[in-house]
């Protein structure tokens, strides 16, 4: 996709990835500004990064670690506090098809 | 015309399995977060929406936190899988919407995952064993879960959600499509799980959901004109017990092939379809799938740093590696002379092992053995035979049933002087699991020392002989097999309490 004109179907696809709804006007101008990005991003796949390390994170950090302990967690009140919809201890939502998980 | 799908004759049909792992791990915390984490027994069965925190809400401003332990816990599972433990592996992004997932996005590991390349030899129900390769081990975090039903049972026409799930730390196991069939696929999984419970990295408890199974299955047919038809890859998701997983991958081989027969369809690009598992019906089935359910577009997690392992680090680790399973039983073999079939059950369940390798211990230390091998194969045996009766008969472990590893090893010592008969020694055991009692004061009090008074022992003989004139008739015509009959009748006179060989040789005399 770098090296090409995003199409109206593209910023569509990524609009409704995102759970957006643009209307046609702001689909065509986000065409222009991520197709600019897009351009801009395969303009430095032009470079030559050859023996280059790759950067995983832009901090030269690694091994962020912390001790397995238990700590706080939220009083229920305040985990339900801004939810739309709430039934006994859970969230309530709209009915969703499949089962998820990981 | 050559023969179509619906008519060519398949002359070999082989199964091709690969499999995905997900393993919850123990951890107090969660994989991110220092929330409690509802896969540690501490925190089972806690109320919905208790195990949550501003990360695992994903509140505005809250950064994650790895967990060193459900690092290091990965790098056991790693090494026990003979994997690589990689140097250098970051966290990605992948990016979904769904209601048990407040972030939007699960932190995974896309490209750079913690453990490659390993394998796992497992004995396969063709004979002999074969080795099963891990393409990778990837650290995740788990979701929250939705249900659809109140407390009480009561149905609600909405999904609700708990959220103490998520973010448990979740490893993610890939083998190679190296199964060619289901059992052997649930061997691999019960040794999987046997290894991760003896690292103690996860309860295993398949019912809660600590290890989850998904199998990716296609078929193989050689047709007569010799060519080779592949059916598309079927992913079956979530399989939570063996019986599953082996129903599940039966199932999907024969209909794979009825599927191919029907529509021609095979292997191509963009054809893996996934299905679900009904227990009741014994089926797979279509799964409607979250729309654009592919496309995640990963990208390296910014709000956190790589993990950088070195030698130091990975010694560390492997110095912390328990006796695996497999290493077990050969031990057990080689130096217990125990056999296959008993090593496998002593090793089947990390408590029981522990439990047998302290009665071991205590066994030894009685010194009423000569040899480690004999005290190693008379605690095995003992456990299995006398432990194995009465944890079934009252549904529990071995380890569960009461007598400790000194009791245990007490009723060998005293049957291996002669104090007590094989008999009275698995009755003995009975009697020690309800009591904390020393186990010679129960032998007395239970009447199980053996009685080895001449006089008693003569007038038991000769009561027997009376009263079985034909077999003590055949014993005095040479037919000695005869004479089990009246060492039964004397053991029942003597309620046990006599020594078999001195019975034996007792009556041979009288007879003679």
């Amino acid at each position: 996709m770098s090296e090409r004109e995003l199409s109206i179907q593209d910023v569509r696809h990524i609009a409704k990835l995102s759970r957006l709804a643009p209307d046609d006007a702001t689909v065509e101008s986000m065409r222009s500004a991520l197709s600019s990005i897009l351009g801009h991003i395969a303009k430095l796949s032009t470079i030559d990064v050859a023996g280059v390390e790759p950067m995983a994170h832009p901090l030269a950090l690694s091994n962020r670690l912390a001790a397995d302990e238990p700590g706080a967690t939220l009083p229920i009140e305040l985990v339900l506090l801004n939810a739309p919809a709430k039934v006994d201890r859970y969230l309530a939502v709209p009915k969703v098809l499949d089962e998820g998980g990981a | 015309m050559s023969a179509t799908h619906a008519t060519a004759k398949i002359l070999r049909t082989e199964l091709k399995v690969g499999l995905e792992i997900h393993i919850e791990l123990a951890t107090r915390s969660k994989m991110f977060t220092r929330a409690p984490n509802p896969a540690h027994p501490d925190f089972y069965d806690c109320a919905p929406n208790s195990l949550v925190d501003p990360v695992v809400m994903a509140l505005p401003g809250s950064l994650p936190v790895m967990n060193l332990i459900a690092v290091e816990m990965s790098m056991q599972v790693g090494m026990a899988l003979g994997c690589e433990i990689a140097s250098f592996s970051k966290w990605d992004r992948k990016n979904y919407f769904y209601p048990d997932l407040p972030k939007a996005y699960q932190i995974s590991q896309y490209d750079l995952p913690l453990c490659i390349n390993g394998s796992v030899e497992i004995p396969v129900s063709a004979g002999g064993s074969r080795s099963i390769g891990i393409i990778r081990a990837h650290l995740e975090e788990d979701t929250g879960k939705l249900s659809h039903e109140l407390p009480g049972g009561v149905a609600y026409a909405g999904s609700l959600v708990d959220l103490n799930r998520a973010g448990t730390p979740l490893l993610e196991v890939v083998t190679a499509p190296d199964f060619d069939c289901a059992d052997d696929v649930v061997t691999f999984g019960q040794e999987l799980r046997n290894i991760c419970r003896f690292l103690g990295v996860t309860g295993g408890i398949m019912q809660r959901g600590h290890m989850r199974f998904e199998p990716n299955v296609n078929v193989l047919l050689t047709l007569e004109d010799g060519s080779v038809v592949k059916t598309p890859i079927v992913e079956i998701k979530n399989l939570n017990s063996f019986k599953a997983v082996k129903g599940a991958i039966e199932f999907e081989t024969k209909r794979q092939v009825e599927e191919w027969r029907a529509t021609g369809r095979v292997m191509g690009k963009g054809m893996k379809i996934t299905r679900g598992w009904d227990d009741l019906k014994g089926q797979t089935f279509v799964q409607r799938e979250k729309e654009d359910a592919h496309d995640y577009r990963y990208f390296p997690d910014p709000d956190l740093v790589p993990v950088v392992v070195d030698d130091a680090w990975r010694a560390r680790v492997r110095a912390t590696l328990p006796e695996l399973p497999m290493a077990r039983r050969a031990r057990y073999r080689e130096q217990f002379r125990l056999s296959e079939v008993d090593a496998r059950v002593l090793t089947d369940d990390a408590d029981f092992c522990a439990f047998y390798e302290s009665c071991v211990a205590a066994t030894t230390a009685k010194g009423c053995f000569k040899a480690i091998t004999d005290a190693g194969y008379a605690t095995g045996k003992m456990l299995l035979n006398a432990g194995s009766k009465r944890a079934n008969e009252r549904n529990c472990m071995v380890q569960e049933l009461g007598i400790d590893a000194n009791q245990v090893a007490d009723v060998l010592a005293l049957r291996e002087d002669g104090t007590v008969g094989p008999q009275a020694a698995d009755l003995l055991f009975g009697f020690l699991c309800d009591t904390k009692d020393n186990a010679a004061t129960v032998a007395e009090q239970q009447g199980l020392v053996q009685v080895r008074d001449e006089s008693a022992l003569e007038a038991w003989c000769d009561q027997a002989i009376a009263a079985n004139p034909q077999p003590a008739a055949d014993v005095r015509a040479g037919k000695v097999a005869a004479i089990g009959r009246l060492v039964g009748a004397v053991m029942k006179l003597s309620a046990g309490k006599a020594e078999a060989q001195s019975v034996n040789d007792m009556l041979r005399k009288r007879l003679s």
